[in-house]
């Protein structure tokens, strides 16, 4: 093979150079060039096809009014109108409430637990790979599982769950998820349950790239564990804090498995968090268009989250 | 100058610490080993608790109809394989594996195809920064935005219920995670690498190939990894694209309950089948889970 490509040692003497050093050097930039778009044009042509012209083509879908299973919705485009139509549909609101209610509480009860955990982990010396291990089960498996799993615990007939809470009085026969108040409160146990250990880990990791010398003067300067921990040791772990809590919030804001196998969206419209009826508009009514349109609002939210999230990703990596 | 009074006063405190503890009378040390023998149990039963969910799907999975709908304690019955002959033998669960591994496996085999020269590629240049935040934001993008289009577009190119548009659907998410999470590992390598590689005469791709992908092997082996259990835990593309020839183990598990007469043995048998392997390989790669859980954005050790 030719060996052209860009050697930083051998040079031409002058800064000009001569014609045919100038003809040379062109044509390795030109390799260089080519060579990267060998690299990189594949995945960039695979992303085009599935990943930027269906979104290209689902914006498009919003203005239009089609559906399958509707002679009349045919494809022609009506402007704006599936969007009027969102800002006034009463079922979408309550889905945007119970999705923010649902992200809230499930994310700020994970940030709670989950630092408390992670500041447990980082104490443990010898067992905390087995732990660990154990707390990771949660969330590497099938979510779908995930929710499957509570449907056994919480089934009103057999689940262990249901007769532990009938034991403390709390569940009556129609079981948990019976009840508006008891089926959301599940999803939201579930949620913690999941992924409590992500917050933990995401602090244990924040708390071993601590800096050891401002904790041991804080030590020397006679701070007790707690002063330590609160005072110390969380603003350090904070970055990483902020960055697990947007990567859960957008995570949860497009909650679906576990919602579908173990409620359903019901009783009545209690657990219809966003995807759920977004669901319920594309593919049990096939409204094709509105849902797309619904599809784009979305986007726009978690992509202002997300670019809240890249703020601090590149803050965090100019920290380090 | 105060930073050596500092070090002189911590080997201080240490010094004495360590005296007292040697000091300490041996009726202190067996109270203390107790004690952590207690916080010992006290930790293992939480986490039994902890994961009782999972233990009570894999016990049910081995209970037959009688001993599942018995109220009384039930953690001592006869154990039997019959839910999971019937689910895999007799109502063609195994066809489901069977997809879930080919869907997995080609998914997989095209995003580290094409995407780790990528990856390569744009650890190696200044200006790729836009790139991966769009890369990002792909991995970020809720699957409901993309259902839509690809069921639409599915439908009238026809290719609905086939291997095809579900690899398509899965690569959505498994090629700018596979990019983002090889780039981290190739950032890792010290770029003189590549140049002493370029001074003996290597071209870029030879360098990338014989010198640069060896390094990062166990990088390479955790991502294709993570975008195997990613397809394989993946719900909603498989819901809405395929169809009763591709179906994959979770999109199976919700048609076998019903309102009447679901059979809670043969679920609970497809669903522990379903997460084995998942729970299985995410010990091999736990050093990466964090890495994995946030598509590479945040690298943990």
């Amino acid at each position: 093979m030719s060996t052209t490509m860009e050697r930083p040692p051998v040079r031409a003497p002058g800064p000009e150079g001569d014609a045919r050093t100038v003809a040379l050097r062109s044509r390795a930039r030109n390799r260089v060039f080519w060579t990267r778009f060998g690299m990189q044009a594949p995945s960039l042509i695979i992303l085009a096809i599935v990943l930027a012209f269906p979104l290209v083509y689902s914006v498009i879908l919003s203005f239009q009014s089609y559906s399958p299973v509707d002679a009349e919705a045919d494809g022609r485009f009506i402007g704006l109108d599936n969007y009027i139509r969102m800002l006034g549909d009463a079922q979408f609101g309550r889905a945007v409430l119970v999705t923010i209610a649902y992200v809230v509480l499930a994310v700020g009860i994970e940030t709670v637990f989950g630092t408390i955990l992670g500041v447990v982990l980082s104490r443990l010396i010898r067992s905390r790979r087995i732990v660990t291990s154990a707390l990771l089960l949660p969330m590497i498996a099938t979510p779908l599982v995930v929710g499957l799993m509570f449907s056994f615990g919480l089934n009103p007939q057999f689940g262990f769950m249901t007769d532990f809470l009938r034991a403390l009085g709390l569940v009556g026969d129609g079981g948990v998820l019976d009840s508006a108040g008891g089926a959301f409160a599940a999803l939201v146990v579930m949620d913690v349950w999941e992924w409590t250990p992500f917050i933990a880990l995401m602090v244990l990791a924040g708390l071993s790239a601590a800096p050891q010398a401002q904790i041991q003067a804080a030590e020397l300067d006679g701070c007790n564990t707690f002063q330590l921990y609160w005072h110390v040791m969380l603003p350090m772990v904070r970055p990483v804090l902020i960055v697990a809590i947007l990567f859960r919030a957008t995570e949860a804001i497009r909650q679906f498995d576990q919602v579908y196998i173990l409620t359903g969206g019901g009783p009545g419209s209690a657990t219809t968090v966003n995807d759920i009826f977004q669901y319920r508009v594309s593919f049990a009514a096939f409204d094709m268009s509105y849902g797309a349109a619904l599809g784009v609002a979305t986007f726009a939210v978690v992509a202002t989250l997300s670019a809240i999230l890249f703020r601090y990703l590149n803050r965090k990596g100019a920290d380090a | 100058m105060s930073t050596s009074t500092v070090v002189n006063t911590r080997a201080i405190v240490t010094r004495d610490a360590g005296r007292g503890r040697s000091a300490a009378p041996s009726a202190g040390r067996s109270r203390a080993r107790m004690i952590q023998i207690v916080l010992g149990i006290v930790a293992a039963a939480l986490i039994l608790v902890y994961l009782s969910p999972i233990i009570w799907l894999v016990i049910t999975s081995f209970k037959d109809r009688v001993d599942i709908f018995s109220s009384s304690p039930s953690l001592f019955f006869a154990p039997t394989l019959e839910n999971y002959r019937q689910a895999f033998l007799e109502k063609g669960f195994t066809d489901n594996l069977l997809n879930s591994t080919i869907v997995g496996l080609v998914s997989t085999g095209i995003a580290l195809l094409v995407g780790v020269p990528a990856a390569y590629s744009l650890s190696r240049v200044r200006k790729g920064e836009t790139f991966m935040m769009a890369l990002l934001a792909a991995r970020l993008l809720p699957a409901m935005v993309l259902a839509v289009p690809l069921f639409v577009l599915a439908s009238s190119l026809g290719v609905r219920d086939s291997y095809f548009a579900l690899i398509a659907a899965h690569l959505t998410f498994a090629l700018p995670f596979t990019v983002w999470m090889m780039r981290g590992f190739f950032l890792a390598v010290p770029i003189s690498l590549d140049e002493a590689a370029r001074l003996d005469g290597c071209g870029e791709w030879k360098t990338f190939l014989r010198v640069i992908l060896p390094i990062v092997k166990p990088g390479l082996a955790s991502t294709g990894i993570f975008c195997l259990i990613n397809s394989w835990n993946e719900f909603l593309f498989a819901l809405v694209l395929t169809g009763r020839h591709t179906q994959t183990l979770p999109v199976a598990i919700p048609s076998l309950i019903t309102p009447i007469g679901t059979s809670w043995g043969q679920v609970a048998a497809v669903g522990t089948i379903t997460i084995l392997p998942v729970l299985i390989i995410a010990f091999i790669v736990q050093k990466h889970i964090v890495a994995g859980m946030t598509g590479g954005a945040v690298s943990a050790e």
